[in-house]
């Protein structure tokens, strides 16, 4: 018998017999032992590094931010107030000053330099004081009389946002140009009234402020929680996400990223799918092994490990591989949250100390939360001398200007803090008379000079002009940055960027568009888009000219009302599409006839962009266009598309004689017969009804095809529509599929004619499946669910299908709580218990801990019928959907697994809440914005498919307190299967079997679904077969596990001869230069056939072996590998090495 | 400084209370258990970590006024749109804010001061208000006008929503802006601009019939030259040092009706006694009306901590603990200024 869950979690506490503790002592069982050793001996590092307790409780309580001083003392600020002050309770967060005294690598020396703050968040000594954000505010703190006890108090900066403590202003700091670098996260609403006017952010992003002319600006938008923010040697800025889940960030002014309010376009990181990160660092120095030198550590708090990554060039941005960790721990109180290099050369790690993260998930007030502990941890590397740190203070200026080129970061940083202390004069002399110290690059010191120039505000314009002829692309693109900050009231800066528009790389050219932003000439965009010309345009110089487009439209589009203001068409034609405003139309028009923008691409983008600003008149050329003899089929399809998306969002249809269009109805190409249909009822065809009826008679041969067809009979609608669907619906005789899009389609045109249908099709539904989406399509529709609630009044419906039904209902927005009731009624279903009492949840947390089994978790995870993959990726590996579960052991306490599992809605994650947009028409949608534009709301739902929504059809938009994930996905599993779900999730990311390595596993692969001419060929041909372009071969996604392999039992069986039954998976790289790959494959390989497109590699015996692909083409890669079911194929991985000299050469994930 | 007998200070009041500014004579503003309410920017919002603002006022009522109490509700970066006040919704969710917290503080006297920060940022656009975004941005005249306009519907907003206690609305104008000399940007022509603002704000009080402060004339804004400001009086130009708010509280002070006698000897014990309470009161008051975690305890992710919403109002009696050290410490400052 099969019992629900309900019933098991009665039995799960019988069994139990623990009903004493209360809820809060059942916490406290998950507590981490505080001693300072328990956390020495979880401690992993990487080969050749050591780690010793610098400072601790009670000097240090819940860390979250630390800079050092010129003077090499480390300051801290700690927040035991966090995540919320208690009415009464005094405002006494603190900064605390950590001195190493003798420089045995301890704190010896704590001083509280100031003990009335208020969830402070950032610290940054210099200035002959400290700014400190201190929630609302910047803080300026000074301590006057020399006890480091902090005596004035000024305010620098005010207007932050406080919507969420742990959004606020945090991660200040010093950029070589001597300002100050500070971020804010997605919920915080900045308002700052600057002596330069007001600045907004609204949203997340990154400032820089120069504290001596008080001007404050926004550099960059977006990010979910952008806790991170470092320079590279060469002064590019790089940010991690504690929430976004993208690595590292390569950021430039106006850049914008995940998450920002109303972005109609956002860049992605350079890490899709890595874990989140608080803090990053450059490894700099001597003190540094040298794999490791350049590296950027980026803290995994929730993993309770410290990332690296390296970073190589590409095209005008990064890639960023993951290399291996610096330090990871099982100590479940360890949250590494800031890293920051020393002045001994050694790396310094923050330690926020708690068990619990955060302060959504868990109740401000759990008493699991720690508020007394924090550490702060050295880790230095055998066999590498110390750095000893020169005395900054006392050193000259033509000393300090030697300091500022030393090989440490920290030298270089504090040295240039230490600078701006000094008379201006005496500097600017001592800059004059320098010479770059030797080994050092001679462009990298001249541009250190100009930093240096900026950090004292006397910005030495022509040193920066003078590095624009370096032949080091780097220094150039350094150079337009200090030019960028300044450039409005540069006399120089036009002529300047105009060159570096046309300069080869296009790392320069983005800087030259960000210079060129910052001008108020009439002719920014005509000069920026000169960057299209000569080279391969990337994502990154793509957004920044699309960017300016926009910023800078009011200077050309008067321009191009009549002609054409840039150099040619294709220049054009980007900015009108940036733009996306009905500017230059006819231009356009005539050059696609005319065949000035043959490509693809071009053909595409003129008809999408005609699709959202053209006229009827507009349309009518583009129709025509599609219409001309000879065009190419491809180029009808975009068109045809284009014309029924004008047609759907803005009721808007050719001019001219539409039904033309009855010659694609006859289309083979399913796109084009789809728009075609889609467009013959849009456009009211009469003439194209009976072959739509044809089309959609023959659903059950294809589908496809019949459900266009569908769309297109609704669309023309009347009662000749409405019958046939009545009809078919009504007769029992019909197939199940016909009837049940019958049912769809009446639901759409009217949802109460649509009830009256759908439950006599319901109660024969095969299986009680809901195969076709019966129910999807009353829950898309703001009356449906009423209408099939009063159908469902008074009828019955087997149970299945009902339960499926109350499923689907469950997870809608719009909540339709009258139709999960008669549902239930309907198929007589008892609610499921979902809600656990303390202690039951007690009871349960007990049963994972002792009996859960995460291996058989995970088995369990991967099931289909479970869904989990659907949504969710692990590591990158699996949906979009939901947030990715690479680290939610580490992360997420046992109690809020099970919440969560059982009850969705109650707990959301940042980023992942659903949006229900209501159209005038009752058409509702729900998901997450994707993006949006002046004109469109972009919402992806709940399959990852992406709406189209224009703004002026919206009704009402609204957040919904519902989560995307249906409640009762679990319901299914028998308890001890529930049990080894969650010790699964709780083990994520935690160190162990289920931390995801970093190693570069593939983890994208495709397998082969059974096909009848497998067992025939395979006799004559063997497995080479399976590299063939088999047109109908099927091949499905899956995922490698987390430890990087193949799963064993999810590939379908393969027929070979007699009994024998194969697994078959490929996979694909992309490789950018030929040459040789190098990969580590294991498993049983004696047993495993490997192809290389459709090269076999021989494999040898054993379990591991190291294999060279020689890549001749550059470009996608197929792996094809095959095996005998239950020998070779299952448990294979393949890893990519780590060779520096490819890393930016192989991407994954590419499909 | 010699602190004024409280004779003195009567006679003060009587003598010179008309003349000390250059507008009409204005009576006190002041009455037994008044409720004062901030309205504006930075200017009121840093106020409170001074509180030299309502202590000023305290004493200047004289002791036969009692039971004044004071609401900030300044935020900085605000505009007469409500453009701080909205979090996640456009501006005119924060005038919906302003509204809500209007009828919870329930003022009998409100005192509204906008205008630097649309002075300072014409041709950039200042607020986000979508009918209103464009006009900010396109010169002076353009962006005065849609503040003028802005500003009148912010008065209705406080007419119709502060409840029924309102007796009395005024309009002050932001003080001037300084030069502090380089690298801090030159204010002469934002400071000729916010006369313009100030002209406007005016001639809007007249018309509504509304009290107005000049801020900017009782501050030498009209006699400004560009010179460098000696000793400075601000931060940065814009924002008022400590030494600052004590002389805008003292020129607000007489701009309502209050006599240069009035006003407190800040060497009296007491006044320490009392602008700390102050202080302190503005503290639980500001955790009270503008707490973090907003979006857990009240927005849309209070499913998740809409439970701790209930600590919220327990900063009210707090709040009215200050305020009865607040009136205990008036009640020193006067008898220490009548020992005298």
């Amino acid at each position: 018998m099969k019992l629900s869950f309900s019933n098991r979690v009665a039995t799960i506490l019988t069994l139990g017999a623990i009903t004493s503790l209360s809820h809060a002592q059942n916490g406290l069982r998950d507590i981490p032992d505080t001693a300072v050793e328990a956390q020495l001996n979880a401690f992993k590092l990487i080969e050749g590094a050591k780690i010793n307790l610098f400072a601790s409780e009670p000097a240090v309580a819940n860390p979250t931010h630390m800079n050092w001083d010129q003077r090499g003392r480390l300051w801290v600020v700690s927040s035991p107030l966090y995540p919320h002050i208690q009415p009464g309770q005094e405002e006494q967060d603190k900064i605390v000053i950590l001195e190493d005294t003798n420089g045995d690598g301890v704190a010896d020396k704590h001083t509280d330099f100031a003990t009335n703050l208020h969830i402070p968040t950032a610290v940054l000594p210099g200035d002959g004081g400290v700014y400190v954000a201190n929630s609302v505010e910047v803080l300026f703190l000074r301590d006057t009389d020399g006890d480091d006890v902090a005596d004035e108090r000024k305010v620098v900066l005010s207007g932050f946002g406080t919507e969420d403590t742990h959004h606020l202003l945090h991660t200040f700091r010093w950029g070589p140009e001597g300002m100050i670098w500070m971020n804010q996260s997605i919920y915080i609403h900045t308002h700052l009234e600057t002596p330069y006017g007001v600045r907004r952010l609204l949203g997340g992003g990154m400032w820089h402020f120069r504290p001596e002319t008080r001007r404050a600006e926004v550099f960059m938008k977006g990010l979910v929680n952008s806790w991170g923010h470092v320079f590279d040697e060469w002064g590019q800025s790089f940010m991690t996400d504690g929430a976004g889940g993208q690595g590292i960030n390569y950021v430039f002014p106006r850049s914008v990223f995940l998450s920002s309010p109303g972005a109609s376009r956002i860049l992605p990181g350079l890490n899709p799918g890595q874990p989140k990160h608080c803090g990053v660092e450059a490894l700099t120095g001597r003190h540094v092994p040298d794999t490791l030198r350049g590296a950027l550590a980026a803290p995994d708090f929730r993993g309770s490990r410290i990332n690296l990554f390296q970073l190589t060039d590409k095209g005008s941005a990064y890639t960023s591989t993951q290399i291996a960790d610096l330090v990871s721990s099982t100590h479940g109180a360890f949250r590494p949250i800031d890293v920051k290099m020393g002045p001994d050369g050694a790396v310094y790690i923050a330690d926020w100390y708690n068990p619990i993260i955060q302060h959504g998930e868990v109740d401000f007030r759990d008493p699991r939360r720690d508020h007394a502990h924090g550490r702060i941890w050295r880790i230095t590397f055998d066999g590498k001398e110390l750095v000893k740190a020169p005395d900054l203070v006392k050193a000259s200026e033509a000393d300090l200007i030697q300091h500022s080129n030393a090989p440490e970061g920290w030298t270089r940083e504090a040295a240039t803090v230490e600078l701006r202390a000094r008379q201006p004069e005496a500097v600017q002399a001592a800059l004059e008379s320098a010479r770059a110290p030797a080994g050092v690059d001679p462009d990298l010191f001249a541009l250190r000079k100009v930093w240096t120039s900026q950090a004292l505000h006397r910005f030495d314009a022509a040193g920066a002009a003078a590095l624009l002829s370096s032949s080091n692309h780097k220094a150039r693109a350094a150079a337009l940055r200090a030019i960028y900050y300044d450039a409005a009231t540069n006399p120089e800066a036009l002529a300047l960027a105009e060159k570096a528009i046309a300069d080869p790389h296009p790392q320069v050219r983005l800087w030259g568009v960000s210079v060129l932003a910052q001008l108020s000439s009439p002719d920014t965009v005509k000069i920026a888009l000169g960057a299209l010309e000569g080279i391969e345009l990337d994502e990154f110089l793509d957004f920044a000219l699309w960017s300016i487009c926009r910023e800078h439209a009011d200077r050309w589009t008067a321009a191009a009302q009549t002609g054409n203001p840039f150099a040619n068409t294709t220049q054009l034609l980007f900015a009108v599409r940036a733009l996306n405003q009905a500017v230059a139309v006819p231009q356009i028009l005539s050059a696609l006839g005319s065949g000035e923008l043959p490509s693809d691409a071009q053909v595409t983008g003129v008809a999408d962009w005609i699709s959202k600003v053209g006229s009827a008149a507009d349309l009518n050329a583009l129709f025509e266009f599609a219409l001309t003899e000879g065009a190419k089929p491809a180029h009808q399809t975009t068109i045809l598309q284009a014309l029924a998306n004008a047609g759907s969002l803005r009721k808007l249809k050719p001019a001219g004689d539409t039904a033309r269009l009855s010659r694609f109805l006859q289309s083979p190409d399913l796109a084009t017969f789809t728009s075609a249909a889609s467009l013959a009822g849009l456009w009211k065809l009469e003439s194209a009804r009976e072959g739509l009826r044809a089309a959609f008679l023959n659903a059950p041969t294809d589908e496809a095809k019949g459900r266009a067809a569908l769309e297109g009979l609704i669309a023309l609608g009347g009662p000749p529509t409405a019958t046939m669907l009545d009809e078919i619906a009504k007769n029992a005789q019909s197939d199940y599929l016909l009837r049940s899009l019958a049912v769809i389609g009446r639901t759409k045109m009217d949802p109460n004619e649509g009830a009256k249908l759908a439950v006599a099709v319901l109660t024969e539904a095969p299986q009680g499946k809901d195969l076709h989406g019966i129910f999807d399509a009353f829950l898309a529709n703001k009356q449906g669910p009423v209408a099939l609630s009063n159908a469902l009044s008074g009828a019955t419906l087997p149970q299945a299908i009902a339960l499926a039904g109350v499923q689907k209902a469950s997870s809608a927005a719009t909540k339709p709580e009258a139709l999960v009731a008669a549902l239930q009624k309907a198929g007589t279903i008892k609610p499921m218990k979902m809600a656990l009492t303390p202690a039951e949840m007690e009871a349960m947390m007990k049963q994972v801990a002792t009996l859960g089994d995460p291996h058989a978790g995970e088995v369990i995870y991967r099931r289909a019928a479970l869904q989990c993959v659907v949504c969710h990726a692990i590591g990158g590996a699996g949906g979009v959907i939901g947030p990715d579960m690479v680290s939610i052991g580490a992360s997420a306490p046992v109690d809020y697994l099970i919440e969560s599992l059982l009850e969705p809605s109650k707990k959301i994650k940042e980023g992942y809440h659903t949006t229900l947009v209501t159209l005038k028409n009752g058409d509702s949608f729900a998901g997450a914005i994707a993006r949006e534009d002046t004109n469109e709301l972009v919402v992806r739902d709940a399959i990852g498919k992406e709406n189209r929504i224009p703004k002026t059809e919206i009704a009402s938009n609204q957040i919904s307190p519902v989560s995307l994930m249906p409640p009762g996905l679990t319901a299914q599993l028998r308890e001890d299967e529930f049990i080894h779900l969650v010790r699964f999730l709780s083990e994520l990311g935690k160190d162990g079997d289920f931390k995801t390595p970093s190693n570069r596993f593939i983890r994208h692969w495709q397998t082969l679904m059974p096909h009848p001419s497998t067992r025939d060929r395979i006799g004559h041909y063997g497995t080479k077969i399976f590299t063939e372009a088999v047109s109908d071969y099927s091949w499905a996604p899956v995922y490698a596990t987390v430890a990087g392999a193949v799963p064993v039992g999810e590939l379908p069986e393969i027929e070979g001869r007699g009994k024998n039954r194969l697994g078959v998976a490929r996979t694909f790289i992309e490789v950018k230069n030929a040459g040789p790959v190098k990969l580590r494959i294991t498993g049983k390989l004696a047993d495993l056939d490997l192809f290389h497109g459709d090269t076999e590699i021989a494999m040898p015996d054993g379990a591991e072996t190291e294999i060279t692909l020689d890549v001749k083409e550059p470009g996608r890669q197929k792996l094809t590998f095959a095996g005998l079911k239950g020998y070779g194929i299952e448990g294979v991985t393949v890893e990519v090495l780590d060779d520096a000299s490819r890393a930016d050469l192989v991407e994954l994930n590419n499909f | 400084m010699k602190s004024p007998s409280f004779i003195t200070v009567l006679s003060g009041l009587l003598t010179f209370g008309g003349i000390l500014s250059a507008q009409e004579p204005t009576a006190p503003l002041l009455q037994s258990g008044d409720r004062i309410v901030l309205v504006g920017n930075t200017l009121f919002e840093r106020a409170r970590l001074f509180g030299q603002i309502e202590t000023t006022l305290q004493i200047a009522t004289g002791p036969e006024v009692k039971g004044i109490t004071l609401r900030n509700l300044g935020w900085s970066g605000d505009s007469v749109f409500g453009d701080s006040r909205s979090y996640f919704g456009p501006p005119s969710e924060g005038r919906d804010r302003l509204a809500r917290n209007l009828g919870e503080t329930t003022p009998s006297v409100v005192l509204i001061s906008y205008g630097t920060e649309a002075a300072m940022s014409v041709d950039q656009g200042w607020t986000d208000d979508a009918a209103h975004a464009a006009a900010t941005a396109a010169g002076i005249e353009a962006s005065r006008d849609v503040f003028l306009a802005g500003y009148e519907a912010l008065i209705e907003l406080v007419r119709k929503t502060s409840g029924e206690s309102l007796r009395e609305i005024v309009l002050i104008s932001p003080p001037p802006l300084e030069n502090l000399g380089a690298p801090l940007p030159d204010q002469t022509e934002n400071n000729r601009r916010l006369a313009i603002f100030r002209d406007g704000i005016r001639d809007l009080a007249k018309k509504n019939s509304l009290r107005f402060v000049d801020l900017f004339a009782q501050m030498g804004g009209d006699s400004f030259k560009g010179e460098v400001a000696k000793p400075a009086l601000t931060e940065d130009g814009v924002h008022y040092s400590e030494a600052g708010h004590a002389i805008v509280a003292r020129e607000l002070a007489k701009g309502l009706g209050y006599s240069e006698g009035s006003l407190i000897d800040r060497n009296l014990p007491a006044y320490e006694e009392l602008k700390a309470a102050v202080i302190e009161k503005d503290r639980f008051f500001f955790h009270r009306w503008r707490p973090a975690n907003e979006t857990y305890l009240f927005l849309f992710r209070k499913h998740e901590q809409g439970q701790n919403a209930k600590e919220i109002p327990m900063f009210d009696p707090l709040i009215v603990a200050e305020e009865k050290k607040i009136e205990e410490a008036r009640t020193r400052v006067f008898a220490g200024m009548t020992r005298n």
